[in-house]
């Protein structure tokens, strides 16, 4: 068994606490989820799903309960430490791409390298090399506003990639292209998990794109309500593998 | 950990350049004026402070009515260890008929500070006061007419007894425009034709005495005097306006010009603060993107607050070299254009640097630092899904069922409030520097006409001791001068009950009456005690106030000569001079004390006007540039948040002009507000702070605005904005249809 990269256990996120209005969004998710799997987290809109995203990718910390993050206790992180763990372990991929505009591809890959202090001619190299890996090595001097819709989320993908993050995290990531799009973009993702290994996290509220990895995690009002495996690590898009251009 | 945002700034600054550019100029503007202020108050106040030791500035003279037998001087200077110099005047006058007080070189006490050219060497030059010679233009080289002779003017002086031109000490005002002191040869001395005064200056051998053994001293050396001497004048240093005057007067406005760079700094700072929220709002994807990728809270957070506090920085390191290079000169001249002071070098001023440096950077970074960090706390989830308001649920407001459009630019409004609220309260200071800036001289000729209006008399002539004269209509009166609590001079008339000159005042009993100024100064009411006392021997007095007299010029109190007798316990016929309309010519002019006339009474408002003067017109300008500039940065930043809806409803047809009059109007109607709640407002507020600086001075300018000022701000502020919507009209027409259907990036 492949070591547990995430851990949840009991998480309860309640907003507006005290408060007449006070919320509650997730009861209690207890999860694991192991290096190298591909996970699709599903849920109808309100179910508590991008909340789930929020404290998976560090970006909020739970109200109750324990998450365990490649082993570090993310619940207890001051916001300094959480956002060197979104650094380091996480990359993230958003449905509106969220590139830097009016930066060139190149300098948008880079952007968590230069953080993380790697140095230029380092950071240059990588940032060709995932461009390369995503198929868009060729624009590499191109600003956001110059690509498609397709094209910026491989930029976005490979910006994902470029601290090797321990996982990938996508909010809908298929979500503002065409279908065609959308596989060439999932199939990115299925060559990432077989060819880098990597761990990825899929938030999506289509059941058709979440059979497409190997475990589905469905939430409703804020619980898990299933998890189940869908296809093996062996078989999940593997006649899928090949990345072209559009 | 290197930031890589660091990059960034320069393109942000080049992208919004124009904004940083005003602001930029606004505020090292703002600092060089008060800067340089500040640094030439400090260097004008060191530079007097500093004439006592360097030009030995007397402790005191007198005046002996012959010359002394030959060792009464000597006598006085071993008994009180002191040095005793001849300081002789002539009085003598001009064909204009102003006073110059003639002497000759001093060298060992109250030496004389020449500002341009050279001592007078030939009988037939003069040296006279730089003040004196600007108020006259009177130049070095000029031929100066005096005493009926003609001198050249060799040089433009600052005698250090003499940096406020008081003719005499208890003259209301000094007089810089009709009195100076003048320099000639003694051999042009000894020709002169007035009456010698025999005057002596001392310097005391202790220098370490403090005030009141000082004030102890001379009354014990003016008692020794008067034993063996017939004395026609005694006054010690610190009673002498001519020299302290000055002293107590510097740095009085400076509470009120840091107080406007404060005030514009925490305007500034807020329009810093609400441009930078709306960016923040504008880049909420990259904020969003920038904190999933790693960066921290705290670094967006000083990204975001490094170009305004940038700006403010270069502005204050510019504004304080243009502080002590350019504008110490322009601030030294609003002292200067009053006081007679030495030759003065700008200083280092730490207490300035710190005032105009430190205090406002750390404003800017404050408000900054509160605003964008509440606007940063959002999690990165918001800021990626660009849901940036804070409450879940958020509702439009109701509003009432207006016609589409009002309800349109209601919403405007209502969406951009906070940047409404920045506008307003822009608007609310810039016109309280505008109110200021423009009301001044009015008042002062308003003061003027109403004090030439309520004058006694023609004439009104303080007599040396009672003296009879046959001139028709002339009627006599007693007068004497008391202090109050905040030891401002009183005068207490003693009039005829039935008076001609002073008109529609029972007087009879103990009937007392304050003049109106007086009352309003000191919240007075009718019917209270007012407690007033001498100056030297404090004898206290407590008067029963029966009612108020309109009487603008001087603070007064008016009762019966029999009451004024009574009261000073001197004989009941007694007087101390005459109202008169005709002038009085049967009397020696050498035993009249001072003839009161216009220029006396509106000296002090003349004088306000001539020292504040300067003032008023810079208040103007920076109100302007303020208004405009508030304008300017707010709407623009209106506009620049409602880009995609402006291109929006030009896609759905509007036109450009249509377009622009649902965004413009919107601000149009704000400005109109705000213009019309801020003025009365900037009225109530100048009003309190007029009252607050006009118990500084002596005397009593009651508030007046004239009618015309509150409509003038009105069209000024309408002005500047219909020069601001002409330029936003550009930048609406230049927002392109397509940019409602692009993408954030």
């Amino acid at each position: 068994m492949a070591k547990t990269i995430i851990q949840m256990i009991n998480i309860i996120k309640r907003y507006y606490i005290g408060q007449p209005n006070e919320l509650q969004i997730l009861n209690g998710i207890s999860l694991d989820i192991h290096e190298g799997e591909f996970v699709s987290i599903v849920g109808a809109s309100g179910s508590g799903k991008s909340t789930l995203m929020n404290m998976i990718g560090a970006l909020d910390r739970p109200t109750e309960g324990e998450y365990f993050l490649d082993g570090t206790d993310i619940s207890r992180l001051n916001d300094k430490q959480l956002s060197n763990i979104r650094n380091q372990k996480i990359g993230f991929v958003f449905q509106t791409f969220n590139l830097i505009s009016r930066t060139n591809a190149l300098k948008n890959v880079e952007l968590p390298m230069m953080y993380a202090g790697v140095p230029r001619k380092e950071r240059s190299r990588r940032a060709m090399e995932l461009l390369e890996l995503v198929g868009m090595k060729d624009r590499y001097t191109h600003q956001p506003n110059e690509l498609s819709g397709g094209q910026k989320q491989r930029v976005a993908i490979a910006r994902a990639m470029a601290n090797d993050p321990a996982i990938i995290l996508a909010d809908e990531p298929t979500g503002a292209l065409d279908t065609k799009t959308g596989h060439l973009v999932m199939n990115i993702f299925h060559k990432l998990h077989k060819q880098e290994g990597k761990t990825i996290v899929l938030i999506t509220h289509s059941p058709e794109l979440a059979s497409e990895t190997e475990r589905i995690i469905t939430i409703s009002d804020g619980s898990v309500i299933s998890d189940t495996l869908e296809n093996t690590a062996e078989n999940a898009g593997a006649e899928n593998t090949e990345v072209s251009g559009e | 950990m290197k930031n890589p945002l660091l990059k960034r700034l320069p393109r942000e600054l080049k992208s919004d350049i124009g904004k940083y550019i005003a602001l930029f100029l606004f505020l090292s503007l703002t600092i060089a004026f008060v800067s340089g202020f500040l640094v030439a108050d400090n260097s004008l106040k060191k530079a007097y402070d500093d004439s006592f030791e360097k030009f030995t500035v007397e402790d005191g003279h007198f005046i002996l009515a012959q010359l002394p037998e030959d060792d009464l001087l000597s006598d006085i200077e071993n008994e009180f260890d002191i040095s005793i110099y001849p300081l002789y005047f002539v009085n003598g006058e001009t064909p204009e008929g102003h006073t110059v007080r003639f002497y000759t070189q001093r060298d060992e006490v109250d030496r004389i500070d020449v500002l341009k050219g050279e001592f007078p060497e030939k009988d037939d030059e003069i040296a006279i006061d730089r003040l004196y010679a600007e108020n006259n233009n009177i130049s070095v080289g000029d031929i100066y007419t005096a005493d009926k002779k003609n001198f050249k003017v060799t040089a433009l002086t600052a005698f250090s007894d003499y940096s406020c031109l008081y003719k005499n000490n208890a003259d209301m005002m000094f007089d810089a425009n009709k009195f100076t002191v003048a320099l000639v040869t003694d051999d042009a001395f000894d020709s002169l034709s007035g009456a010698v005064q025999y005057c002596y200056a001392w310097v005391d051998h202790d220098r370490d005495m403090d005030d009141t053994a000082r004030e102890d001293k001379s009354d014990e050396i003016m008692k020794y005097i008067a034993k063996k001497a017939v004395l026609t004048d005694f006054l010690a240093q610190q009673n002498n306006h001519a020299i302290t005057f000055t002293g107590t007067d510097m740095g009085g406005d400076k509470v009120m010009i840091q107080w406007l760079l404060y005030i514009v700094i925490i305007v500034l700072a807020f329009a810093f603060a609400v441009t930078t929220r709306s960016t923040i709002e504008q880049e909420a994807s990259v904020i969003g993107t920038l904190r999933a990728s790693g960066y921290t809270r705290s670094e967006l957070l000083w990204h975001y607050i490094a170009l305004p506090l940038l700006t403010a920085a270069a502005a204050a390191v510019v504004g304080n070299i243009l502080g002590y290079l350019v504008t110490p000169d322009m601030m030294a001249s609003m002292y200067l254009h009053s006081y007679s002071l030495t030759k003065y070098t700008v200083i280092w001023n730490a207490d300035a640097f710190v005032r105009t440096t430190l205090i406002p950077l750390a404003i800017i970074l404050l408000v900054n630092l509160v605003i964008v960090s509440v606007s940063l706390s959002l999690s990165p989830l918001q800021f990626l899904r660009r849901d940036l308001t804070r409450k879940k649920n958020r509702r439009a407001a109701k509003l009432p069922n207006w016609r589409f459009l009002s309800r349109f630019r209601t919403r405007i409004i209502l969406q951009n409030r906070a940047a409404y609220i920045i506008l307003f309260i822009g608007i609310f200071f810039s016109s309280v520097l505008m109110l200021f800036g423009m009301m001044f001289s009015p008042l002062m000729d308003h003061f003027k006409e109403q004090v030439v209006s309520s004058k006694f008399s023609e004439y009104q002539y303080l007599l040396r001791m009672p003296l009879e004269t046959d001139t028709e209509g002339a009627e006599k009166y007693c007068a004497a001068a008391l202090l109050n609590d905040n030891d401002e001079e009183i005068t207490i008339y003693g009039i005829d009950p039935d008076s001609d000159y002073i008109t529609g005042l029972d007087v009879s009993g103990d009937k007392v009456y304050l003049s109106d100024g007086f009352m309003e100064k000191y919240g007075i009411e009718s019917g209270d005690n007012v407690v007033l006392h001498e100056k030297y021997s404090g004898d206290e007095y407590t008067l029963r106030v029966t009612d108020k007299y309109d009487y603008p010029a001087t603070l007064s109190v008016f009762m019966s000569r029999e009451t004024f007798c009574d009261m000073f316990g001197i004989d009941s016929d007694s007087f101390s001079g005459y109202f008169s309309d005709e002038k009085i010519t049967d009397i020696d002019e050498k035993l009249i004390a001072a003839t009161i006339t216009e220029h006396d009474l509106t000296i002090m408002a003349d004088q306000l006007d001539d020292s504040m003067g300067r003032l008023f017109p810079i208040f103007g300008a920076f109100s302007t540039v303020m208004f405009v500039l508030m304008m300017y940065l707010l709407s623009k930043l209106v506009i620049e948040k409602n880009t995609s809806n402006i291109s929006m409803i030009k896609i759905l047809g509007y036109t450009d002009r249509e377009a622009s009059g649902l965004y413009s109007r919107a601000t149009w109607i704000v400005v109109v507000l705000s213009l019309l709640i801020s003025i009365p407002l900037s009225g109530f507020t100048i009003e309190k702070i007029y009252y607050t600086m006009m118990l500084e001075y002596n005397g009593w300018l009651s508030y007046w605005v004239a009618p015309w000022v509150y409509p003038m701000i009105f069209v000024i502020g309408v002005l500047c904005f219909a020069a601001v919507s002409l330029i936003l009209m550009k930048k609406i027409k230049r927002i392109p249809l397509a940019q409602a259907l692009k993408n954030m990036e």
